[in-house]
């Protein structure tokens, strides 16, 4: 039974706020999230920041406990798994560890010095989404840490997770390129193509408009140095399914190797290495990056 | 002492967003949506229809503004949902169960309404792979929030110990 009482201001209230909401979404297209709709996001982070940071406190060992309690057969099989790639990885890092010594023996001998094109990282504990339809991620660095808009965010092996999209002095708020309206530019052997978000799909769509040669399954999907936003060389995904060029088009999709939805801790990469080329939104070879490495240890879980 | 409806709303509302940010946030196998709950509660108190409204609309801003999508696409989700809401209350009235079932079935329409306009609006990112899954489970959830605490918060935000208590 619907109400039938005079509804007195309520209906042309209604129609107002709606005729405004349209008006603001139709501001924040034009102006791609920034101008007075970034400053009004920025001061509204930046209000709630404090209270969510101290609230993740209190809310991280409950998360985890749940998390925790709700994939404890997955945890189990997930132990084996990494206890079994432990040891691969000590195995390998024994060689790894005798080809430095080498090296740093030769860079002596012929008086060489490091190239210079380290990039700094900045470990960030991710606090919280905004909601269940929101593929962002609130993270506990911010400006104060040296984030800048547009650094791009990896996990902690190095695979690409996504874009800082705004940032306070104390947070920031981190895009996956699956919820990214913005094509990836990335290349698959020596062949380079656009990696695309799908509707209602955890893959993402690979398309190559000068293709050359077919592309196989388990061929790794890196990002390509013509991406303005990410260095060159990240791993993305890897291939799903076999596609050959159709004229020069290529088609495909990637499995991506990042989960966004099970990150804790993420690593904002200072790409460009100068915040000023950052936001004029200059892009920079990966050899001409800061020398400078800043790393900043989360107390992540 | 009895404190102003206003700051106990705002109080509310304040923990409910960062509550959702931060506890829902992290443990995504439970995903109600707290302040879509909290605005439709509002509507069964006795605040003004045009405050309820005015309330929805600026934490449907607030949600966006934390957030990544467009601004002002929950802002006018909320304030639907909040109107339809004003509208039909006394479906509600009857007992705790249809409280709760009045609150499921508003915020399926709520989460239908966000995946629509934000369709139109060019927001493909809300239809994630879990889509299907989210828009089942977020009114489940809140339609069992909703029974337990619906009535609690009427009898807060009024003020009123009475208020409803279903024999």
């Amino acid at each position: 039974m619907v109400n039938r009482e005079p509804r007195g201001h309520t209906l042309p209230l209604l129609v107002t706020l709606i005729i405004l909401g349209v008006l603001l979404m139709t501001f924040d297209v034009r102006l791609q999230g920034g101008g007075v709709v970034g400053v009004l996001r920025t001061g509204t982070q930046t209000i709630i920041a404090p209270v969510q940071q101290a609230a993740s406190y209190a809310v991280n060992p409950v998360a985890d406990m749940i998390d925790s309690l709700s994939n404890l057969s997955n945890l189990r099989e997930e132990n084996i798994a990494l206890r079994r790639e432990l040891a691969e990885r000590e195995a390998s890092l024994v060689g790894v560890q005798d080809q430095l010594a080498r090296l740093e023996q030769f860079e002596q001998l012929y008086g060489m010095e490091a190239a210079g094109d380290e990039i700094g990282r900045t470990v960030a504990n991710v606090i919280g989404r905004p909601d269940a339809f929101d593929a962002a991620l609130i993270i506990d660095k911010g400006t104060s840490d040296g984030l800048v808009v547009g650094q791009p965010v990896v996990d902690t092996n190095g695979y690409v997770v996504g874009t800082v999209r705004s940032v306070t002095r104390g947070s920031a708020t981190i895009v996956p390129i699956t919820a990214d309206r913005q094509a990836l530019t990335v290349m698959v052997g020596d062949q380079i193509g656009s990696l695309l978000s799908q509707v209602g799909l955890d893959v993402m769509r690979l398309e190559i408009l000068t293709a050359r040669e077919p592309v196989l399954v388990g061929d790794e999907v890196l990002t390509s140095a013509v991406s303005a936003s990410f260095p060159a060389g990240l791993p993305v995904g890897v291939v799903i399914e076999d596609a050959a060029p159709s004229i020069d088009v290529l088609s495909t999709k990637v499995d991506l190797f990042v989960n966004p939805d099970t990150l804790r801790l993420v690593v904002v990469l200072t790409w460009p290495p100068d915040p000023i080329t950052a936001s004029s939104g200059e892009t920079i070879l990966p050899a001409e990056t800061s020398t400078t490495t800043t790393t900043t240890e989360g107390d992540g879980s | 002492m009895r404190l102003p409806k206003g700051l106990i709303v705002a109080t509310v509302l304040l923990f409910a967003v960062v509550t959702q940010i931060t506890l829902f946030g992290q443990i995504r196998i439970i995903a109600p949506d707290l302040v879509m709950l909290v605005v439709i509660l509002l509507a069964l108190t006795r605040i003004r229809p045009e405050f309820v409204l005015g309330t929805a609309f600026l934490s449907g801003l607030v949600v966006d503004l934390l957030g990544s999508s467009l601004l002002g696409l929950r802002a006018i989700v909320f304030a639907t949902v909040a109107y339809i809401a004003l509208r039909t209350k006394e479906r509600a009235e009857i007992g705790r169960f249809a409280v709760a079932l009045w609150v499921g079935i508003l915020t399926l329409i709520g989460v239908v309404l966000l995946v629509l306009i934000g369709t139109l609006f060019g927001q493909t990112s809300l239809l994630g792979p879990n889509v299907a899954r989210l828009i089942l489970m977020v009114p489940l959830a809140n339609l069992l929030l909703g029974g337990l605490l619906g009535p609690v918060f009427v009898r807060v935000v009024d003020g009123d110990t009475t208020a409803f208590r279903f024999s």
